[in-house]
């Protein structure tokens, strides 16, 4: 059995409509959460975990972290059923939501961590390797005792990440943790994670909107919509999927050629060269280099795949989200 | 031991919180001591114009009053995150952090709240029981004492009990304040006098609901040698466990609660 | 003029979408006034005052009807103050001053008229001696509303003073809590003025607070004439041109600093 094992996952939510006029009571209406989802994830394992807001990313990750019960279907972390015991299962998992914060706002955050060893019942030898080692992996020994409320954003994620780690879990649950943060935070983080992931073998389950978080960090992504799974492999056979659109820009030493290509690549002249869009299903891309290298004395050629982002807009629109 | 460690670390951490603000802490802390000045106030006004109230001397109004004070401003200050913050955690979603951390959430809820400014009035409180127990003669005894700290813990754990329905109605994401103030503060205010000057339907109400009758008045009529009802001495010792019960009731109803939260936002 | 109309109907409006509280701050404080006139009926048993019990009833049932009116009611403005964005209004081309007045004058008169209204009727309906009695006669009745429209503009006068104090502080809480204690207490809020020792009564009903409910509600009982009528809206009429003038001045006091110092 692997990790975490999902089995027809439902959960409904009900949601009070407003009032219309003249009638005394609000209507009610079920809202479907997330309908049948399974999927299961080895120890070790780095997944990303994608889809538009409202396809129920949090509600899955809330209820693998025994906030939510579920109405229906079978869960099980490393044996355990996360909300029939709470309290068993949360000693094992470290959770960081984005928008909340679990240290104190208006304490140095190396006391918000003492707190979180009492917390955790972390014994005191732990507690300082563990600490000294987070702090050196996320460069905290500068601000750890300043309040949380006077650090910046990317200071506060990594407070946050030492704050949710401190206690070894096996299993940490990350929603959009880069969100709003910087280049140079992005990159510091992701590193982190890739460490502690390799490290320590912790699984981590990621949600986020940002592609390059996935692309850097995930070996598995799972989309999900309407609550239910779309998509679950490699990252690069989700793009290729969905890839339909590719470009190549080339440039000739002695002049553009007169080309002559199939139908379907649309040709663009730019100010030093060319710029070809062709669609790799009809075309396949060997084929085109050898037209283009036929044609005349290639001196640069750049094959860009289209931006992430762009695929996955065009993914959920093809998939009708 | 450890939960009390956790807790006592955690009043310290609050208490270092409200201190950042040190001038806003000192205003916020005098205005809570006029504030319930202003309450003892008016019941040394309401002795002054009547004397006494049906069989009750104004000393034994002044004890119970203090009795009230004590117990309901101990309960602000150390269970402030149910008294008080409980429905605005449930909505910024702090109640998902307590729920990923292998600790009781009542634990959790409590060490997240405390309220320092209350020791004022708590101070009007101790003030008025020393009066009230001076004007009353009350000749002390060891059980005596042991009579009234029970009365004030177990009155400490009803109030909580009673603030708990408001916690249970938030995590249903239902406004509830007014109607549960009544019997909250409501009951404050009806029950800082003696319950038997009331009509019936209010003794029923403070005895079988929120019966701050048996965790408060049975105890400090008997401490005062006026015994309620006329019951006998041991009634005082066993009635306040009704405090005790009524939070494990109500402690009951919020983990089924809790069964069915739906964390907001995404 | 037309902007504070409009301040007016947009707070009625709100005001009738949030019923559900309303009903449940109607029951509640229909609660304490019925604790309260339990608690004086008590009291006057064996122990007769020259104030017949029938009017304190009536005293406790108008306050708990007219709340609204005493407490302090705009935590918008409030946190306006405390995250600076006062400073934006205080640069609008508008009198800031009319306009807040106009605008806690509509959460007064909204808030207290919807939940007074029902309360009445409930209480008239309570047996003698517990419920709210009728007014001593047709014309005490009559010269109770204007007294009590005049309470109205000294107390949204109080309160913007307040509101200035706190623009200085930057703490409202703290000031807030306590005017709004001496609101509570010397408006007869927590204690009927009329039991409060005969001496205090001389000074205590000349001060503003009084003003608001006190006057009125000794109107509707019967315990002025004609001529300490007249004497009674003078009085009001005074504090409503010295709450103004003090008010305006600290607000325009408050502009002058926050435009210098750029907010």
């Amino acid at each position: 059995m692997s990790y975490i094992e999902v089995r027809n996952l439902k959960k409904n939510f009900v949601v009070k409509k407003k009032r219309e006029k003249g009638k005394l009571l609000r209507e009610k209406e079920t809202v479907k959460a997330l309908k049948d989802l399974s999927f299961s994830v080895d120890e070790g394992e780095l997944v990303g975990y994608i889809g538009p807001n409202g396809a129920g990313k949090s509600t899955t990750v809330k209820i693998l972290s025994g906030i939510l019960t579920p109405d229906d279907g079978e869960v099980s972390v490393g044996g355990i059923v996360p909300w029939k015991e709470r309290k068993r299962h949360v000693k094992n998992i470290g959770v960081v939501f984005g928008q909340r914060s679990q240290l104190w706002w208006d304490v140095p955050i190396i006391d918000s961590f003492k707190l979180l060893k009492d917390i955790y019942r972390i014994p005191d030898k732990a507690y300082e390797e563990r600490l000294g080692e987070l702090i050196l992996a996320l460069d905290l020994e500068d601000f750890i005792r300043t309040p949380l409320r006077l650090l910046s954003l990317g200071q506060r994620m990594r407070a946050e990440l030492c704050g949710s780690l401190l206690h070894r879990p096996g299993l940490l649950f990350l929603d959009e943790p880069t969100i709003g943060l910087d280049a140079v935070s992005k990159l510091a983080l992701r590193d982190f994670l890739k460490w502690e992931n390799k490290e320590y073998g912790t699984t981590i389950m990621l949600t986020t909107h940002d592609m390059e978080d996935i692309a850097a960090l995930c070996s598995r992504v799972m989309v999900l919509g309407h609550g239910q799974k779309l998509f679950d492999g490699k990252l690069p056979d989700l793009l290729e999927r969905f890839d339909t659109v590719r470009n190549v820009s080339v440039k000739y030493a002695d002049g553009d050629p007169c080309l002559k290509l199939p139908e379907g690549v649309m040709t663009k002249k730019t100010e030093d060269g060319l710029e070809l869009s062709y669609e790799p299903a009809k075309l396949p891309t060997a084929q085109l280099l050898s037209i283009l290298q036929d044609a005349g004395n290639i001196r640069e050629l750049t094959l860009q795949p289209e931006n992430t982002d762009h695929l996955i807009a065009a993914m959920y629109k093809e998939l009708d989200l | 031991m450890n939960t009390l460690r956790l807790y006592i670390r955690s009043m310290g951490m609050l208490l270092r919180s409200h201190l950042q603000y040190t001038s806003s802490f000192i205003m916020q802390t005098i205005a809570q001591l006029v504030m319930e000045g202003g309450e003892m106030m008016a019941v040394i006004l309401i002795v002054d114009r009547f004397q006494s109230l049906k069989r009750w001397t104004g000393g034994n109004l002044y004890f119970f009053f203090g009795m009230m004070a004590v117990s309901f401003y101990f309960t602000e200050l150390f269970g402030r995150g149910i008294t008080g913050d409980f429905p605005s955690m449930v909505r910024s979603g702090r109640l998902d952090t307590f729920l990923v951390r292998p600790r009781g959430v009542l634990t959790q809820v409590m060490c997240a709240g405390a309220d320092p400014r209350r020791i004022s009035c708590i101070a009007v409180g101790i003030v008025a029981l020393i009066i009230g127990s001076d004007l009353s003669g009350i000749v002390w005894s060891p059980l005596k004492v042991l009579v009234l700290i029970e009365a004030i813990v177990m009155s400490c754990l009803l109030i909580l009990g009673l603030f708990m329905i408001e916690a249970i109605f938030s995590i249903f994401s239902v406004k509830s304040v007014e109607l549960v103030n009544a019997i909250t503060y409501g009951g404050r205010s009806a029950c800082q006098y003696p319950i038997d000057v009331f009509p019936l339907a209010l003794r029923m109400l403070f005895t079988v609901v929120a019966p701050f009758a048996l965790t408060l008045h049975v105890p400090a009529s008997w401490i005062l040698g006026k015994p309620l009802y006329g019951w006998p001495w041991w009634s005082a010792i066993v009635t306040p466990f009704s405090g005790v019960m009524v939070f494990g009731f109500m402690s009951v109803l919020f983990h089924l609660a809790l069964r069915h939260y739906r964390s907001t936002g995404s | 003029m037309r902007s504070y109309i409009s301040v007016f109907k947009m707070r009625f409006r709100m005001e009738l979408q949030y019923r559900g509280a309303m009903i449940g701050g109607v029951l509640c404080q229909m609660f304490f006034g019925l604790v309260l006139v339990a608690l004086y009926r008590a009291l006057y048993e064996g122990h007769p005052q020259s104030v017949p019990v029938e009017n304190v009833v009536t005293y406790v049932w108008l306050q708990q009807g007219f709340f609204r009116m005493i407490l302090a009611s705009d935590p918008e403005l409030l946190d306006k103050i405390r995250t600076g964005d006062i400073s934006y209004d205080m640069c609008r081309p508008v009198n800031m001053y009319g306009f807040y007045y106009a605008r806690i004058m509509a959460l007064k008169l909204t808030g207290s008229i919807m939940r007074a209204v029902p309360m009445f009727v409930m209480a008239f309906l309570l047996p003698k001696g517990w419920g709210l009695s009728l007014p001593a006669s047709l014309f005490s009745f009559l010269a109770a509303i204007p007294a009590l429209m005049l309470g109205l503009l000294c107390v949204c006068a109080i309160e913007n003073i307040t509101v200035a104090f706190t623009m200085i502080t930057l703490d409202p809480r703290g000031i807030q809590g306590l005017l709004n204690l001496l609101m509570m207490i010397l408006s007869g809020n927590i204690l009927p003025l009329t039991l409060f020792p005969d001496s205090w009564q001389k000074v205590i009903t000349l001060f503003p607070y009084a003003q608001l409910l006190d006057a009125p509600i000794r109107i509707y009982t019967g315990d002025h004439g004609l001529e300490s009528i007249l004497g009674v809206y003078m009085l009001q009429g005074i504090w409503i041109v010295l709450l103004l003038a003090f008010g305006i001045y600290m607000w325009e006091q408050n502009r002058k600093r926050m435009i210098v110092q750029g907010g």
